[in-house]
């Protein structure tokens, strides 16, 4: 890390953005879903003259608005908040690959916020048709800032080669699992925005029930469903390594493996929906609000273990074979491993001068520029734990390993970057993790 | 002595000039300031005439309470944008800055929701009987407190100086910077000139709707928030490091020419309000001091980019020399992109003021 370490107890910080992210990409994916929703249910009502649905949907606009502007930009701005704090190295390595692309998504942003206030607040003033093509351009802005955010997003699992040479943007914008991820994110959607109004639906008046849920079952339902193909397209994107590691760590008692687990639970949580929405088609007038909800939180976990797939698939890196996730780009291990970590990282030394400059300080600095991106102390994925029946030596021997850049010699290297220092680095931090446990 | 922990800027090229960069920034947030002024202003206004209760306060707070929510939406939409120029152009500070104070920081956007959210509620009871003053007033704060949150980052990030010591009282980045000496005077500064700004807006709301109370009551806000302005202004502007006070006493330089020029405005914005809030004054005469007093805000703007600069300057710092290599493709697509959205804009905000339709003319 360029940049000082928040070091977070117990949880680890990564895990901030985690809980953040999850609540932001469900929102925010919903709201495109429903912005669809909206169009095409507006435009049913008002093909058949159904002034009674056009009031009742107008409702559903303004209750997106107050989600929309107050919780999905909040979280929006929170998960940006929280990677700059939690990794500002990678934060500002995105940022400048892909500076017109965050321009041209805050313009989408603008735009979806301006479309749905005036919807909302000159609703009276606008004509049938106007009020069509507004949630029409609304759903249009949702739906494109997913496609230009998504590039940004798939770019940190497979940059691409072009990418790694030219620096241009358009390179690593459009990389390999773009497209299926486009196509994953827009079913994903549909699916949210229709389990929300499903939920919305489901209290409606009786007289309105059966012509807002039939046709927003069978919405959703799509939606469902064609998340799997998109999915399993989405999954042959994959560069080999990442899906070697998603296969590779299905089995098995490690941390990793639960966690797949745990993931892979939820895809199939993520496909009960399917069922739930057909008692809306077959039998809407007792269908309940909290059936909908039910699917809306079985969905959210599907989509939340997707993404931490994702997120864990591209290990050890933050950028795949660009930039580890301890924000050490590839390019400099080779010098920090020759000259040293702490020569050349001020933010290293100057928490080791602030202990004192001994050896212990040093190599809890070294560890918590190197380490505590995936680690914590005494927590989540704990170094004390994980080094719990080491002797001291072994622990020295282990950080001195993980300077290996051979993957044949270096086991690790699948799931943790190299150590990059020096060999006398190396024993700092190994004499720290001893000193963890009292050795 | 060990030289000062900044790190390296990013390797990556920046894809446009610096000063192209720099102007953007500028240009957002100017508006982003703008709609906070309107949005944050405009509900510590709003609250603090729902609690006085009168008939005419009443009235005053069920005519602006329905601006405020969407002027929120515009400020946290507009600011996004100038956080990311700051984070571009100033990265190395203002991560490092954020990181050291990062609980706080964090709290940022729950402070934003919560304001938010009651903010709502207020709003949406101004129709009704009860006004909930108490969720009016809550709401202002936490969004103040929003506000609070990022003039300590901002102030310690131009402090390089103080980051060791923070980041060795609090690794789990608990402290706010407190230990900077302008930081309570620069918040107090802006707050104070947020209800100044949002009082001259809703006079000049009062004046083009013909609302002679709203005319009054903004003016007044303006007198005594600017009045007040000669306390924190100048406690402010005594707090500044040596090389940053010197270069706006010295009466020559671009920074200081800027400060005086745009103080003046200020006073002269504040002493043509005074006779333009009487009784009797006719509602023109609220535009001289109305812009005046925008005036006067645009030029602290500018003012704060160049104490910014002169600040990090000392630390050896310009953002001028940040090598770039101008990107035409992404330009080309953002501007294709920019040009839409003005199109939409304008097509949507003319139907958003049309006539309401006649009865019957609502064909199916
Ligand atoms: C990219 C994230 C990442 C980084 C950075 C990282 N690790 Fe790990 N580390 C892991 C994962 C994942 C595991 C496997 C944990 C499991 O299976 O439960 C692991 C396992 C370990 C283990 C247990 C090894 C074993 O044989 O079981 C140790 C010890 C360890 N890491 C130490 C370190 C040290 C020291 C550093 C810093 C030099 C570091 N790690 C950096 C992700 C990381």
């Amino acid at each position: 890390m360029n940049h000082p370490v928040w070091d977070l107890p117990l949880l680890g910080s990564g895990w901030i953005i985690g809980i953040i992210s999850i609540i932001h990409v469900s929102i925010a994916h919903l709201v495109v879903g429903a912005g669809i929703w909206l169009a095409f249910l507006e435009d049913r009502a008002q093909r058949a003259g159904d002034r009674e649905l056009q009031a009742w949907l107008r409702g559903r606009a303004k209750a997106l608005l107050w989600l929309s502007a107050i919780f999905g930009a909040g979280t929006g701005v929170g998960i940006w908040v929280a990677i700059g704090l939690v990794n500002p190295t990678a934060t500002q390595h995105l940022i400048r690959a892909f500076v017109m692309g965050w321009a041209i998504e805050w313009l989408l942003f603008a735009g979806e916020m301006a479309t749905l206030i005036v919807l909302v607040r000159a609703y009276d003033r606008l004509r049938p048709r106007q009020r069509l093509i507004l949630y029409g351009l609304y759903a249009l802005c949702a739906w494109l800032s997913l496609v230009v955010i998504s590039g940004i997003v798939a770019f940190m699992l497979s940059p691409g080669a072009g990418w790694t040479t030219t620096h241009a943007m358009g390179d690593g914008f459009f990389n390999a699992t773009y497209l299926p991820s486009v196509l994953l994110r827009s079913f994903v959607s549909l699916a949210l925005g229709g389990l929300w109004a499903l939920a919305a639906g489901g209290v409606a008046p009786p007289a309105l029930k059966p012509r807002i849920l039939k046709p927003t079952a069978l919405f959703t339902l799509a939606g469902v469903l064609l998340t799997v193909p998109a999915g399993w397209y989405y999954f042959q994107s994959f560069p080999p390594a990442a899906r070697e590691l998603v296969l590779g760590n299905l089995k098995g008692a490690t941390g990793l493996a639960q966690g797949f687990r745990w993931a892979l639970l939820g895809l199939g949580a993520y496909l009960l929906p399917a069922l739930l929405v057909l008692w809306g088609v077959f039998r809407p007038a007792t269908f309940r609000r909290p059936v909908a909800l039910l699917g809306l939180l079985l969905a959210c976990w599907g989509f939340g273990g997707f993404e931490w797939i994702r997120e864990v698939a591209r290990k050890p890196f933050v950028i795949r074979d660009v930039m580890y996730s301890n924000g050490i780009r590839v390019e400099q291990v080779a010098g920090y491993q020759k000259d040293g970590f702490l020569p050349q990282n001020a933010w290293a030394r100057t928490f080791a001068a602030s202990k004192g400059d001994t050896d212990l300080a040093k190599g809890e600095a070294l560890l918590r520029s190197q380490c505590l991106a995936c680690h914590t102390r005494d927590g989540y994925r704990s170094l004390k734990v994980l080094t719990a029946s080491n002797t001291a030596e072994d622990n020295v021997l282990l950080i001195q390993g993980l300077r290996e850049l051979d993957p044949a010699l270096n086991p690790y290297l699948d799931r943790m970057p190299p150590f990059a220092g020096t060999e006398q680095e190396a024993e700092w931090v190994g004499k720290y993790l001893s000193s963890l446990n009292g050795k | 002595m060990t030289p000062l922990p900044i790190p390296a800027p990013d390797p990556l090229l920046l894809p446009m000039p610096p000063s192209a960069l720099k102007a953007l920034l500028l240009v957002t947030f100017t508006l982003h300031l703008l709609a906070v002024n309107l949005g944050v202003g405009g509900s510590l206004i709003a609250a603090v005439h729902a609690l006085r209760g009168k008939p005419e306060d009443r009235d005053l707070v069920r005519r602006l309470a329905p601006m405020l929510p969407a002027a929120v939406t515009f400020a946290i939409t507009l600011g996004i944008a100038p956080l990311l120029f700051v984070q571009l152009i100033y990265g190395p500070f203002f991560y490092t800055a954020s990181v050291l104070m990062a609980v706080p920081w964090l709290a940022l956007i729950f402070l934003l929701m919560a304001g938010y959210t009651l903010l709502y509620r207020f709003v949406g009871s101004a129709g009704s009987e009860s006004l909930h003053a108490f969720s009016g007033i809550a709401g202002a704060l936490l969004l103040l407190s929003v506000g609070l949150m990022l003039v300590n980052v901002t102030t310690l990030s131009l402090r390089p100086d103080l980051w060791a010591a923070q980041a060795a009282a609090s690794p789990q980045g608990l402290r706010m910077n407190t230990a900077d000496p302008t930081l309570w005077s620069r918040y107090l500064h802006m707050v104070v000139g947020f209800a100044a700004m949002a009082g001259l807006l809703l006079a000049g709301w009062g004046a083009w709707r013909d609302h002679a109370y709203a005319r009054r009551a903004g003016l007044r806000w303006f007198i005594a928030a600017t009045a007040s302005q000669l306390v924190w202004g100048t406690w402010l502007l005594v707090q500044q490091p040596a090389p940053v006070l010197d270069l706006l006493l010295d009466g020559r330089s671009a920074a200081s020419l800027t400060m005086w020029i745009s103080t003046g405005m200020g006073a002269l914005a504040l002493f043509m309000a005074i006779p333009a809030s009487q009784g009797g004054a006719p509602a023109r005469a609220v535009w001289a001091p109305f812009w005046l007093g925008l005036g006067s805000t645009l030029g602290m703007i500018l003012l704060r980019d160049q104490a910014r600069d002169a600040s990090l300057a000392a630390f050896g710092f310009h953002p001028g020399a940040l090598p770039h290599k101008t990107d035409w493709l992404s330009l080309g697509v953002f501007a294709l992109t920019f040009a839409g959205l003005a199109i939409l804009l304008i097509v949507i905000l003319r139907w958003a003021v049309q006539p309401v339709p006649a009865a019957g003319e609502e064909a199916p």
